[in-house]
């Protein structure tokens, strides 16, 4: 859509969007406030507000924060929340109502067992699709691997979104890559979301609140990313009474305190995670490998204030490392210290205006660095490299009317990259280098209403301008194309100078027209634009990736997707069922040419090669909310490819993670008060990947005692990920057994079986030409056999 | 990154398990291959090695070497910024059709310092492949030492070098050949191989040590090699493509510097240093 096009769409949206129609005359007073958890304090997100005896209601915001514009003859609202009591609440129509309404976990009132949960219709009447919640319970129940819950191998049992492997934290929304997914901590990017080199991610499950994942219809309010933004949002502390619980697994343990600082008023929470690994192998690793060792760790600390009726603030922090120490078992002059992580900092201001005008302010600060220090004799030398931003960002959620939900906002945040720093010394030669640093401006300003135009059609437009600005100081090399050598020449930029500046307009569009008040169908238009990159080869996010930022050679990353789904709920909203089709083209793709060097080269943009992408498939989802036995069934046919005039001779191929046919299977299982269960089925079409079709032989030579030829085997590569490997599937089981529960103690056993029926899933395959037997073997590697697991869980 | 790379095997060899499959994939269209080397000192290095990509599961792993080429290399001359292959031209011919398939040879052939030569092959259904080349300037090693450290019962071996590399933009490779017969009979005899270009030192001493051990009274025959930055950039893209495995493998296709082939015609400037690994008597 062309920017022109864009602007006369908006301009025609309010024009409509505001003329005066039959509601507006019957509106009378307005109602808002915050929806609590009563034993803890902790606002709840997403908890559904409907206005009694009328199909108009709101969700709760992430702050917990909702507002309504009520016509003088409603006076009673209906509050559920998935795993709490409902509550309706009575009140006497006034001019501003302010309600602070706190609700029961269910089993609270003398209950042991959840049999109910939320009952609501929320996902049929709104205009979000392709947008899944979880909170941080429902995934410790989850089997595990390890005895250790991850919220990103959660979201892979979501239909859509596929897992990268099981030695991979990354995953792939409607067929984009692991670096098109918007990963905010508290609303700090997490740019390597990655523990235990992509076997676990940095998110500790005891810090989490809840997680939300957009994967289409983004609203204006996100962007930065073409695929998908996941918001995981982290638990601010009970602000009633001092509370620590902690888990101990197979390989880590976690630890949190959290209590008010102001009973009712304020709160924190610190929570932190160690593996243990690195001490429980020391006894057993041979002494000649004792100078080896791997840990991580990671601290969540989180505090908030409320301020007044109408202020809050809040301030959370997280910072992890991953450590690895290597000392060569041949030579012990060579140690490799490596380490790599995440820091993010969150301050924020939520402030009521008035009950129809709610306000964040947010500074954020987040980077991601890594250290690589290597050492052999009295030689070494050190590499350190990082991404850095600083984010300011006001959003804003006007109620105007009744029919209307405005929000609007502006962001801005001021990119450092630095690809690498090399010092050290080799011999009595001293090195030091740098890639240069990059600087860039991101700003974004939005605007989106929620129109509900009449009973049947709810209507959600907006509008995005993003603009990215590369800026000085910076030196630019040109490079010969076929020596890659520097020519001498370059370019400097001053402090500040531009060196390349895209400003682009995103338009959103997504609307929900009900048939009935059991079923809807949606459609959603997005235009998305991403500025940074990733600069990797392999399928798995690394520690040693670079993100990278749009330039003059490097366009900024584009997509379209268009969607369209039928929603329908059975049995009063006990269960919720959809089907969704997308159609998503992309655009300025970025690969790296086959054997392209990332780590330390001063001319990467010359190692890229540029394309496009298309996805489209659809979704099928079912699920069952209410009873005794709940979970889902998703089931998601697609198919993803990628051209590139550089690669594949210049054919379509399939993108490495294009998988036809991909299900998950959750359910879990109320046995009695005590036990509960929860079983996993995964099934996925395997990865497409390239395998070699010829060889050769060369670097030649003569053995000169035993008198034969001596050369070395070269593969030679055919089409692009042109062999499908063997399918994915899996089933886990993980009973959980309510050890104690009384009001001071709680504890909890959960036993895990993963991969129950000893799958053997492919992690990659190798070759072995066997020179004497003159034959060449195939060999599949797979990484976990049945593994069973044990994590105990408390709380105090 | 292999340091990372061989970090995260170790992880991953705790759990992982492996079995043999079968697997098929479309036959390959055939192509040359050609690996050309000439110097100024060691003739056994001067060589042709012909030969054509096969199915890749071909049971065949012999040097399956081309018998019926043309081989051909001139010495050319620079003329101002211009390069003339007019000089004398040598005929490489087959050593042995049957113990070495394919490995042309001219024993008169010597190449000299700060020249250019050409290479023609035709091969008998009228394929043609062309390259060029250039010897350059030896590199001249500046010291040499080696220590002992023990190991269990074992006694490993190190050793480190160094060089002046100057202002120019240089590319070397290295080979180094661990036997006491110093004579290499082709490049494919040594054991270790390395490339360099000056990227991170330059117009300074260029350090080089021995990372992995040798054995106590290894005789190391240390071939260094100053060569141009096509054929370097073919040697370090060979590198990439003969030792990529495991789960970050990737297709990796090497840069040729010749036409009408996979592979490379270089020129090596050869320095050659000869050190044994024991304690002085």
């Amino acid at each position: 859509m062309k920017q022109r096009d864009s602007l006369i769409y908006l301009i025609v949206w309010i024009f409509l969007s505001f003329l005066p129609n039959s509601a507006q005359s019957q509106t009378r007073y307005s109602v808002s406030g915050y929806v609590k958890d009563s034993t803890t304090g902790e606002t709840l997100i997403g908890a559904a507000v409907r206005i009694a005896n009328s199909n108009r209601g709101a969700v709760t915001n992430s702050y917990g924060f909702f507002s309504l514009n009520l016509n003088e003859n409603e006076n009673e609202l209906h509050i559920s929340y998935l795993g709490y009591d409902s509550k309706t609440i009575k009140f006497k129509p006034g001019k501003e109502i302010r309600l602070n309404i706190s609700l029961s976990p269910v089993g609270l009132k003398g209950r042991e067992v959840v049999i109910t949960g939320e009952r609501s219709d929320k996902n049929i009447r709104s205009t979000e699709m392709s947008r899944i919640e979880l909170s941080g319970e429902k995934i410790k129940q989850l089997p595990v691997i390890f005895g250790e819950p991850d919220v990103l191998k959660a979201i892979t049992l979501l239909p859509g979104i596929k897992s990268g492997g099981e030695a991979s934290t990354g995953f792939y929304v409607r067929g984009g890559g692991p670096d098109q997914n918007l990963i905010l901590m508290d609303e700090a990017v997490v740019y390597n979301p990655s523990h235990l080199f992509g076997f676990l991610s940095v998110f500790n499950s005891d810090a989490v609140k809840n997680i939300d994942i957009i994967k289409g219809g983004m609203p204006a309010n996100y962007g930065g990313r073409l695929s998908s933004i996941l918001n995981v949002n982290m638990r601010e502390g009970n602000n009633q009474q001092y509370k620590t619980s902690g888990g101990v697994g197979l390989i880590s343990s976690r630890l949190t305190f959290e209590g008010p600082l102001q009973k009712g008023k304020s709160s924190f929470l610190v929570s932190g995670r160690r593996t243990y690994i690195d001490v429980l192998a020391k006894p057993f690793i041979p002494s000649r490998l004792s100078g080896n060792s791997y840990y991580f760790y990671d601290m969540n600390v989180k505090g908030n204030v409320i301020l007044g009726e109408k202020d809050r603030l809040f301030i959370s922090g997280y910072f992890g490392r991953d450590i690895l120490n290597f000392q060569s078992p041949q030579n012990k002059d060579v140690f490799f210290d490596f380490g790599w992580g995440n820091s993010t900092a969150t301050l924020r201001w939520n402030h009521v205006f008035s009950p129809k005008l709610f306000s964040n302010t947010s500074l954020i600060f987040n980077r991601y660095d890594l250290f690589n220090d290597f050492t052999f004799g009295t030689n070494g030398f050190n590499v350190r490299s990082s991404v850095q931003d600083w984010n300011l960002k006001s959003d804003f959620t006007w109620f105007p009317r009744e029919n209307h939900q405005v929000k609007f906002g502006l962001n801005y945040t001021y990119h450092t990259f630095q690809p690498g720093i090399l010092s050290g010394s080799l011999g009595s030669t001293s090195i030091n280098q740098a890639i240069n640093k990059q600087f860039a401006h991101e700003y974004a300003a939005y605007i989106l209403d929620e129109w509900q135009v009449n009973q049947r059609l709810i209507i959600n437009a907006g509008l995005r301008l993003v603009a990215f600005q590369l800026v000085g100081p910076y030196t630019q090399a040109v490079f010969d194309n076929e020596t890659q050598l520097a020519t001498g020449e370059s370019k400097v930029y001053k402090p500040g100078e531009t060196i390349a500046f895209y400003p682009r307009l995103e338009p959103r569009l997504s609307g929900t027209y009900l048939l009935n008040s059991e079923s809807s169908i949606k459609g959603s238009f997005t235009q998305t634009y991403q500025f940074l990159h990733l600069a990797t080869t392999s399928g798995a996010q690394f520690p040693l990736d670079l993100w990278v930022p749009s330039s003059a050679r490097v366009k900024p990353q584009l997509a379209y997707q268009y969607a369209l789904g039928y929603f329908r709920n059975f049995k009063q909203d006990a269960y919720e069922s959809s089907v969704e089709v997308y159609y998503k083209p992309m655009y300025n793709q970025i690969e790296f040419r086959p054997g392209a060097q990332l780590f330390f080269n001063q001319n990467l943009e010359n190692e890229m090669v540029f394309g496009e992408g298309l996805s489209y498939g659809a979704e099928f989802f079912l699920r069952k909310k209410a009873g005794d036995l709940t979970g889902w069934v998703g089931y998601t046919w697609s198919r993803t490819t990628r051209q590139f005039d550089a690669l594949n001779n210049g054919q379509p191929y399939f993108f490495r993670y294009d998988r036809t046919h991909d299900i998950s299977l959750l359910l879990a299982y109320q046995i009695n008060p005590k036990w509960s269960a929860n079983f996993v089925f995964v099934f996925g079409t395997g990865n497409a990947v390239t395998l070699p079709v010829g060889r050769y032989t060369y670097r030649f030579g003569v053995n000169p005692q035993e008198q034969r030829p001596e050369f070395a085997i070269v593969d030679v590569y055919g089409k692009v990920n042109d062999y499908r490997l063997p399918a994915y599937h899996r089933a886990d089981i993980s009973f959980t057994y309510l050890a104690k529960k009384t009001e001071k103690w709680e504890s909890s056993w959960n036993f895990s079986i993963y991969n129950v029926y000893n799958r053997a899933n492919p992690y990659f395959i190798y070759f072995y030409p066997d020179i004497e037997k003159q034959e060449v073997k195939a060999f599949m590697v797979y990484l976990f056999p049945i593994l069973p697991s044990v994590q105990w869980n408390f709380k105090f | 990154m292999r340091s990372f790379a061989i970090a995260l095997f170790g992880l991953l060899a705790l759990s992982s398990c492996e079995k043999e499959i079968s697997i098929n994939v479309p036959p390959v269209a055939s192509e040359l291959v050609v690996e050309a080397s000439i110097n100024q000192a060691i003739p056994t290095l001067n060589y042709v090695f012909i030969n054509r990509t096969i199915d890749y599961f071909n049971p065949q792993l012999n040097l399956n070497g081309l018998n019926d080429a043309e081989v051909y290399i001139t010495e050319g001359s620079i003329q101002g910024t211009d390069t003339l292959y007019s000089g004398t031209r040598w005929k490489f011919s087959l050593l042995s059709d049957s113990l070495l398939p394919g490995v042309y040879a001219n024993l008169t052939f010597t190449g000299k310092e700060n020249t250019p030569y050409k290479l023609d092959i035709s091969m008998p259904d009228g394929k043609k492949v062309s390259g060029t080349t250039f010897i350059g300037k030896p590199p001249v090693i500046d010291s040499m030492q080696y220590w002992f450290q023990i190991e269990g019962k074992d006694t490993n071996s190190f050793f480190w070098m160094q060089w002046f590399d100057g202002p120019e933009q240089n590319n070397y490779r290295m080979a180094i050949y661990n036997n006491v017969d110093s004579l290499l009979l082709g490049w494919g005899a040594a054991q270790r191989f390395y490339t360099f270009d000056d990227e991170l030192i330059n117009n300074a001493m260029r350090p080089f040590r021995s990372l992995r051990p040798y054995s106590y009274g290894d005789t190391l025959n240390i071939y260094l090699s100053s060569i141009g930055r096509r054929e370097y950039l073919f040697w370090e893209s060979f590198g990439s493509a003969a030792n990529n495995g495991g789960p970050f493998a990737t297709p990796i296709a090497v840069k040729s510097n010749i036409s009408g082939a996979i592979g490379s015609f270089t020129g090596y400037a050869i320095e050659r240093k000869r050190i044994v690994l024991r304690y002085p008597k």
